[in-house]
């Protein structure tokens, strides 16, 4: 790729003459740099993992927040650009907020995602609109899990504003081995239990530290309690269950 | 924050501008209103509700003239009014009663309104004034307390949504909003009360009653409050000063919904018949004291309507 | 120029007019019948012996609208695109709460200019009961068992106060109670059909021809519909929920 690199790479709203967006593409090579993240859709229920990469001992891990909460029904792992996730997620939870006011009901898992896949293109808007304030596009990728009228659903946004649905997705610099090994791992009629079990292996796998309550974090959206990111006692427990 | 403060730039679009109802027009068919998520109306993407004005010089005079039932009982469009609330802090919590009538004129609308507004599992609104008034913006504050909970990591306290919905309405003031609404949650400072209207007024208090029939309610609740009272005390104080305020003012009564707000979070109590109160009591329910509130029943058949029965012999 | 001054009203703004007729809508335990008459007046004049006032916006969802007829059909024309813009975006069709919260937030978004409609919504919700919502003209609104709205509301609600609320009533000795929200259709079509006749009779506005949309839950039986010569209306999803409409004659003086 970066043979071809001309002054095509530079504007977010030029394509190359191979038809070829290089900012987008280098967006979507910066979530390469980030910690691994671990989405499994169990038929019960959604389990989140991600890494947290405690740089120095000096550090306080839990200020790390790479998993957050949109709705009681939704929840969002990030890898990447964390900072630009903050933008992403207060869009999904306004959205998710107004859909509420307007119907009367929880937003669908896609229709949210796709609130946030339309954000996520807003950097090829002209700047002479005021409301458009993005000079590049998003660095990040996010696994958004969620429970509808559809059941237990997993969904994988990258820089570009695609979209797609999985059955288990990692992201991040470990992704391509952890992928692998949930292709291997994966079957659809898991417990919920057996795919905490699961992210947490596959996470350790690409991990270089030793996995431990204080460098990994996991969450979970099920059919009876909705989103939570599990406490240090329950997360203790599923890494001596492992 | 940023949108908080777009809220009440002067260029706010509440305001007419010169292009009058065409700029609304342009709005609505924007993709702000049909983008992928089929858009929020008049909530546009960003949460921020715009209204249409009528292109006047003073549009509020319009609204008046063709809504104000009280200016005119002849008016068209005859918007729903609320009538009796009260709430009131002591030791156990908050108690919340209301009646359920719904006037428009002189014409009961609805005997079955819910006057207290559920904003979220530990915050009550109540409802006097416009009944679209309230429970539009208090369902407004709901997602708005969601979403500083979701990014605060934390409940909003009572006197911060509180003040949420008092700015609110401010920013609106002198265009025909309607609304005195009683805001009473349990934070970190315990129970609290705060009543709102839409003249901008906001105060904190331990005991406030809203509506036509507020009179009648604060009569019986200041003689029967004190701070200590059981939670069955306080519950029968609610229901027994609704009750009186359904009797005498004609825009209150039907029937009395009956809340309490706990540590935990607000809990539903009952629906009493404002009718049955009046003959039966409400029955065997905790602070009840047996037999009927009315006064016929308390003079035992030895009133004016019965002289007979009356003895004038001492 | 004295005139001008005893009549200021004369020349305001007033984009309203007032075009009569009626509607009521009552919720049954699987289905829920909204109705309105067709006779549209102005003043005391019959403008057209049939203007519907009722309409189909989902196989589960039917609105009736009474006031200003020309805030009515626009107010309808925009609930039905947000219905159809909500279609494709959610891929699913809107359910009966939705629609009655949307219609709240489109009434509200008129507060300051607000329609002169008057709404009822009825049909069948999520858990496939039936279910009616009214609404005040800038979007109160409240889930009920009946209303009536427009020129013969405070004829027709204490009839049906009486006979869908049972308020007034007392069982007989040794009778069940009363349940209300439970009657069986062929006892609330002849309700229905009785309000609209004898708010004929009392009412100038009221008149000509009556429509009654029957929106049935999944499943249900509807061999009573046919014996009332009921039409279906086509359904978008056929084997879901079924819109039936039945129409009959009133007095044309």
């Amino acid at each position: 790729m970066f043979l071809t690199r001309s002054e095509y790479d530079r504007g977010v709203n030029t394509f190359s003459p191979e038809g070829r967006l290089f900012q987008v593409e280098y967006a979507i090579e910066a979530i390469k740099l980030g910690s691994t993240t671990v989405g499994i859709r169990t038929p019960t229920g959604v389990v989140l993992g991600v890494e947290k990469r405690v740089q120095s001992p000096l550090l306080e891990s839990s200020s790390i927040e790479k998993i957050m909460e949109i709705d009681t029904h939704l929840g969002c792992a990030m890898s990447g650009l964390t900072a630009d996730a903050r933008t992403m997620i207060d869009h999904a939870r306004v959205t998710s907020q107004n859909h509420a006011f307007t119907f009367d009901e929880k937003i669908k898992v896609e229709s949210v995602t796709q609130a946030v896949c339309d954000l996520a293109l807003r950097f090829g808007e002209s700047m002479e609109n005021e409301d458009a304030m993005m000079s590049r596009p998003f660095g990040v990728a996010l696994l958004i899990a969620g429970i509808d009228e559809l059941g237990p659903q997993l969904y994988h946004t990258d820089p570009s504003g695609t979209f797609v649905k999985y059955e288990a997705k990692a992201i991040g610099s470990g992704s391509e081995a952890a992928q692998a090994e949930l292709q291997d791992k994966y079957h659809k009629s898991m417990e919920i239990k057996d795919a905490q079990i699961l992210t947490l292996r596959v996470l350790k796998q690409v991990m270089e530290e030793k996995l431990d309550q204080h460098n990994v974090q996991l969450a979970q959206v099920t059919v009876e309690r909705g989103f939570e990111i599990l406490s240090d006692a329950q997360l203790k427990e599923a890494i001596d269950a492992m | 924050m940023n949108t908080f403060v777009s809220r009440f730039a002067p260029s706010s679009s509440v305001i007419p501008n010169s292009r009058g109802i065409l700029a609304d027009e342009e709005e609505e068919f924007s993709d702000l209103t049909w983008g992928s998520h089929a858009g929020f109306g008049n909530l546009g993407t960003k949460g921020i509700p715009t209204f249409e004005v009528p292109h006047l010089a003073d549009p509020s005079a319009f609204l008046r003239m063709h809504t104000d039932d009280y200016a005119d009982p002849n008016c068209r469009i005859k918007i729903q009014h609320g009538t009796t609330t009260l709430a009131f802090r002591f030791k156990g919590g908050i108690i919340v009663a209301v009646d359920s009538r719904a006037t428009a004129g002189s014409y009961i609308a609805s005997g079955t309104v819910k006057k207290v507004i559920e904003i979220n599992p530990y915050l009550l609104g109540t409802m006097a004034g416009g009944a679209a008034d309230c429970q539009y913006w208090e369902t407004y504050l709901g997602i708005q307390c969601r979403l500083h909970e979701l990014r605060n990591r934390e409940r909003i306290s009572v006197a911060a949504a509180s003040k949420y919905l008092s700015n609110l309405v401010y920013s609106y003031k002198g265009m025909g909003l309607s609304m005195g609404t009683m805001i009473c949650g349990w934070d970190k400072t315990g129970p609290a009360l705060f009543y709102v209207d839409s003249d901008g007024t906001r105060l904190k208090g331990d005991i406030f009653s809203v509506g036509s029939g507020s009179t009648y309610a604060y009569g019986v609740l200041d003689q029967g409050y004190h701070w200590d009272l059981t939670d069955g005390e306080a519950q029968e104080l609610g229901r027994r000063s609704i009750y009186a305020a359904g009797h005498r003012d004609a825009y209150s009564g039907n029937t009395i919904n009956l809340y309490h707000v706990k540590e935990e979070g607000w809990d539903f109590i009952g629906n009493y018949d404002v009718t049955k109160m009046h003959y039966d009591g409400p029955g065997n329910v905790l602070g009840a004291t047996g037999g009927g509130y009315g006064y016929e029943i308390r003079a035992a058949g030895r009133s004016a309507s019965d002289a007979d029965a009356i003895d004038t012999s001492a | 120029m004295a005139d001008g001054h005893q009549h200021p009203i004369e020349h305001r703004f007033n984009p309203y007019a007032e075009n009569g007729g009626t509607v009521l809508a009552i919720a049954g335990a699987d289905f829920a019948v909204i109705a309105g008459d067709t006779r549209q007046t102005e003043g005391y004049s019959i403008q057209t012996r049939y203007a519907p006032k009722v309409f189909k916006l989902t196989d589960r969802a039917v609105l009736a609208v009474n006031g200003f007829q020309a805030d009515c059909s626009e107010f309808v024309k925009r609930v039905m695109q947000r219905i159809e813009w909500y279609r494709h975006a959610h891929s699913k069709q809107m359910p009966l709460k939705a629609i009655a919260r949307m219609i709240q937030t489109m009434l509200y978004g008129k507060r300051f200019f607000p329609y002169y409609t008057y709404n009822i919504l009825g049909g069948i919700e999520e858990d496939g009961t039936g279910a009616v919502y009214s609404f005040d003209p800038v979007g109160s609104y409240e889930r009920e068992a009946c209303r009536a709205a427009g020129a013969a509301s405070s004829l027709i609600q204490p009839f049906l106060d009486n006979q869908i609320y049972f308020k007034n009533q007392t069982p007989a000795p040794g009778a069940a109670p009363f349940v209300p929200g439970n009657l069986p259709i062929d006892v609330v079509l002849p309700i229905v059909i009785d309000s609209f006749t004898s708010a004929t009779e009392r009412h100038i506005e009221v008149g000509d021809g009556l429509e009654m949309f029957v929106v049935v839950a999944k499943g249900r039986d509807v061999s009573q519909l046919a014996s009332l010569n009921a039409e279906e209306i086509p359904a978008t999803n056929p084997g879901e929920e079924r819109v039936f409409i039945v129409r009959r004659e009133l007095k044309k003086d």
